[in-house]
Parts: structure tokens; sequence; C-alpha cells
């Protein structure tokens, strides 16, 4: 009955053959009692997965495409950028990834585990592009996609694809259930480091931080209106070693405006370990620069 | 584990299908579900609502309260550890058909760090007076701690309120409490 040459039967079929081509970029990582999440195979036997919605255990049983049930150990996670690597202890074939761009209003089909060695399929559109954006806990995502698509949540961390089958990353759950996907860029930058170190270094200070508008009086000598004030200083951490103290306004590090901690956060980077920074702050009404070292921070 | 109560409830007696991790923690909801006056009932049993820190059946079309998790698709959606109250409101409330969120949004999901913009951002000053509120002090009680005049206090509390959108003292106190707990930056 179905006419070969009506587009939507065309488009249903050339939707039907994608999500059978996904089938093998799936596996389900189960969370125990008949409950999993979706991981993606990344490289033969490496599985990458949402960090959030993977529970704190080491070792997890995973659904291979085709059904088989192999062991994974976490290789590494990191809740910054909300990604975890697994290593399973048998191979798994790793499909070809092709890594797109996301574009607002693009067709795009999100891909979760069945548990059972299958797939299931999410259709929908790219809701909206955004610039890179900085995590609640630090961490530099590439893009800000949204997808106008329900998840369900053993869906989550599955790849979600273009219509010409191009990786645009791995979907996740963003604040109030929306859907958002962690982009391919951010997925190929981390993943590498977190299955060599199993963490995501960071550079650390020692110190809690709140912005703060720089006191009117103040205004000229500091050259900027707002700056991030210390809160509190971890005992003998880098910034207490360099005399640091709460109630310190700290302007800048090594020139950068410390307006927002966004405008200084990549000065903190896994390359900042070990590094001496010179850190501008006004104290008790003057305009003085300390220097520190900083250290890596330990994970939390 | 079924158990009906025997005595009449004035209110609704529901009957609840209840899914734990581990017994300890099923043991622990069952008792909670049963001490708000509903029938707890096995997991593939005839159930209003279904209570669970964790497996959700595929295809349940049940009204469901999860406890953990980010699933948006189910009727209510609690932190872990949500309180007996908070549960057994959730479960009434699925039961006819609404929805349930914490009011805290966007406390669940990967979210981005919330930075207030420039002209919000409170003073040293303003930090100090907001910190008095806080201990209930009086304007005249803060100009002494501050050694400032009456009438400047009254400037900055007129500035506290602008900057965050507050009517009361206690609002004013409380969004401050609420943006220092989302906003503070370990670093």
């Amino acid at each position: 009955m179905s006419d070969p040459t009506d587009p939507l039967v065309q488009f249903s079929n050339a939707l039907v053959a994608r999500a059978a081509a996904a089938n093998n970029a799936v596996a389900a990582i189960r969370l125990g009692h008949g409950r999993h999440v979706t991981g993606m195979v990344w490289r033969s036997g490496v599985v990458v997965a949402s960090e959030q919605a993977l529970p704190r255990r080491e070792e997890f049983e995973l659904v291979a495409p085709g059904g088989s049930v192999v062991t994974a150990k976490i290789a590494g996670r990191d809740s910054s950028t909300n990604i975890a690597v697994l290593n399973s202890a048998e191979s798994i074939a790793a499909p070809t990834i092709v890594a797109g761009e996301a574009q607002t209003g693009s067709v795009t089909l999100a891909v979760g585990a069945d548990g059972m060695g299958g797939a299931s399929a999410r259709l929908g559109l790219v809701n909206l592009v955004g610039p890179e954006w900085h995590s609640s806990r630090g961490g530099v995502i590439e893009r800000r996609i949204v997808l106008d698509i329900r998840l369900a949540g053993r869906e989550e961390g599955g790849p979600v694809f273009d219509t010409a089958g191009a990786y645009l990353g791995m979907s996740t759950f963003g604040p109030r259930g929306q859907v958002i996907v962690i982009p391919s860029a951010t997925i190929e930058r981390i993943v590498p480091l977190l299955a060599k170190d199993g963490r995501i270094a960071r550079g650390w200070l020692g110190v809690a931080l709140q912005a703060v508008a720089v006191p009117d009086a103040l205004r000229e000598s500091a050259d900027q209106s707002s700056g991030l004030m210390v809160m509190s200083v971890v005992e003998n951490g880098p910034a207490a070693q360099a005399g640091i103290v709460a109630g310190d306004i700290i302007l800048s590090v090594d020139g950068t405006p410390a307006h927002r901690f966004r405008k200084i956060a990549r000065h903190f980077g896994s390359d900042s370990i070990g590094r001496k920074a010179d850190i501008r702050l006004i104290r008790g009404g003057a305009v003085m620069t300390v220097q520190t070292t900083i250290a890596e921070r330990q994970a939390a | 584990m079924s158990e009906v109560a025997t005595s009449m409830e004035p209110r609704e007696r529901l009957r609840v299908a209840v899914h734990g991790e581990d017994a300890l923690r099923r043991a622990a909801l069952g008792r909670m579900v049963a001490e708000g006056g509903h029938v707890v009932v096995g997991p593939s049993d005839i159930a209003d609502v279904v209570l669970t820190d964790g497996e959700v059946r595929p295809g349940e079309t049940r009204p469901v309260v999860l406890l953990g998790g980010a699933d948006d698709s189910l009727s209510a959606v609690l932190p872990r550890d949500a309180n007996p109250s908070q549960i057994d409101a959730a479960i009434r409330a699925v039961a006819v058909g609404l929805v349930v969120r914490l009011s805290a949004t966007g406390e669940t999901g990967f979210s981005a760090m919330r930075e207030t913009e420039g002209h919000a951002l409170l003073t040293p000053r303003e930090l100090e007076v907001l910190a008095a509120l806080a201990e209930g002090m009086t304007n005249k009680a803060i100009a002494r701690r501050l050694d400032i005049s009456l009438h400047t206090v009254k400037f900055h509390v007129e500035s506290l309120f602008r900057k965050l959108g507050a009517r009361t003292r206690t609002e004013a106190v409380a969004k401050a409490s609420e943006r220092r707990r989302r906003e503070t930056i370990m670093l």
C-alpha cells in the first residue's frame, strides 16, 4: 500500500535505517533492579556515558549491541563536563563516528539503549545552539545545544545524530528535565584525558569566592566595577600561604580581570598546576598584588 | 507485604506499589507509606501510584513518584532524601493527576553556572548590612554596629531590596542566602 516515492515514507524509511545503523553505537549500562542508562560505544571497548546518571560505583554490567552482557570498569569521570568513561572487559566493536556541528532547526535523532542489545530512537529538532558555556561545576562546554526532544531516563547518555548521520554529541538532562547535548567537541577533548588519567586535573587556590561590586570609592584605583570576594580560605592552601584572607576582593589573575569566575576560569586548567600567578586584590581599602603558586585541586 | 488499616481514615487510602534499590530501603519506604494511611502492594499488583527510588518499569503507565534522578517524564520527581510529608503529599497529588516537582527548579540536571548581573552585585558594605539583617537587628542597631548614620543604613537596606528583588527584610535575607549557595565558587 505504501508508495515508495512518497516523501514521508522515504523520510520514515531513512530514519529506520539510521536507527538501525546506530544500534551498534549504544550499550545499556545496568544500574540494578531492571534499570539502566545509555552509554555510547566510543572506541573498541570504550564506552562514554553521562556522569550524573551513574551511581558512584567502580564496576557496571553492560549490555553490548546484540545483547551480550560484559562487565566494565569506570576509567574516569568528570562532573564538571558530565562525562564518564568506562572500559569493558571484552572488546565491543566500535562504530565509525563522524563528528558534526549542531544547527538550530536541524532534525536530529537521539538514540538510547533498550537494555536488551537494541536501540530506541527519538526524533526532534535542535531547539537552539549557543556559544561556549560554563557548568555549575566549573567545566567548559564548547557549545550550548538544546533539543526539543523528551527523553526517558534510560536513554540519557546516548548519541545524538543529525540527518547526515554525523555525531552531534551526548544527550543528557539539563535543568528542569530539558534535554541538552554535550557537544562532540567536548567529548573529544575530555574522553582521552579521562581514559588516560581517570580525572581532569584543575588548578586550585583554596578559596571560596563570591562576586561583589567594588565600592564606589575604590572603583578608580581598582579600574573595574566588580571582583570576587574571598569568603573563606582553606588552611595551608596556596591562597593561605600567599597571605590571602577572607574579605579580600580579587580583581585580576595574571592581568585577566576577575569580573566573573567565567573570565578567569581558563587560568586554572590542568596546565596551570605549579605555575606562579599574580593576584591583584583589594585589602583594607588599598589595591595590592600578591603572588601564589597554583596547586592541584583534589577530587571532591 | 500487604497491610490493611483497620480504622477508616477520613482521607483517601491509596494502593501504593513500592520499589526499592535494596530490601531495607524498600521496607522503610513501605512503612512510611503505611503510616501515611495507604496500602502497600507488590510491584506488579494493581496500584494507584508507584513509589520508587530507582527502578521504573519500561512502559509504566501508572503515576510514578521517583526519589532521586532527573527523569522529567515521571509524575513526581523528589530528591532521594525527601521527607515523609513530601512523599505523602506527592503520592496523593499524583493520584489525582497532578505533577510534583521541587520548587527550587534547576536543582536536578546538568546546568550552567549562575552569575548575578553586574548591576545586582552587592558591595562589601551591603553584605555587612545583610549579615546584620539576618541577625534580626534594627536599623538603629545596625547603624551603631557599623558606625554609620541611620540615614545611610536605610540607604543600604533600600539598595539591598532593589538588587535582590525583595520586599521585606526576611525575603532579602532568604534571597541573598540562596544566591550565595548557588553562586559561591570553590577555587
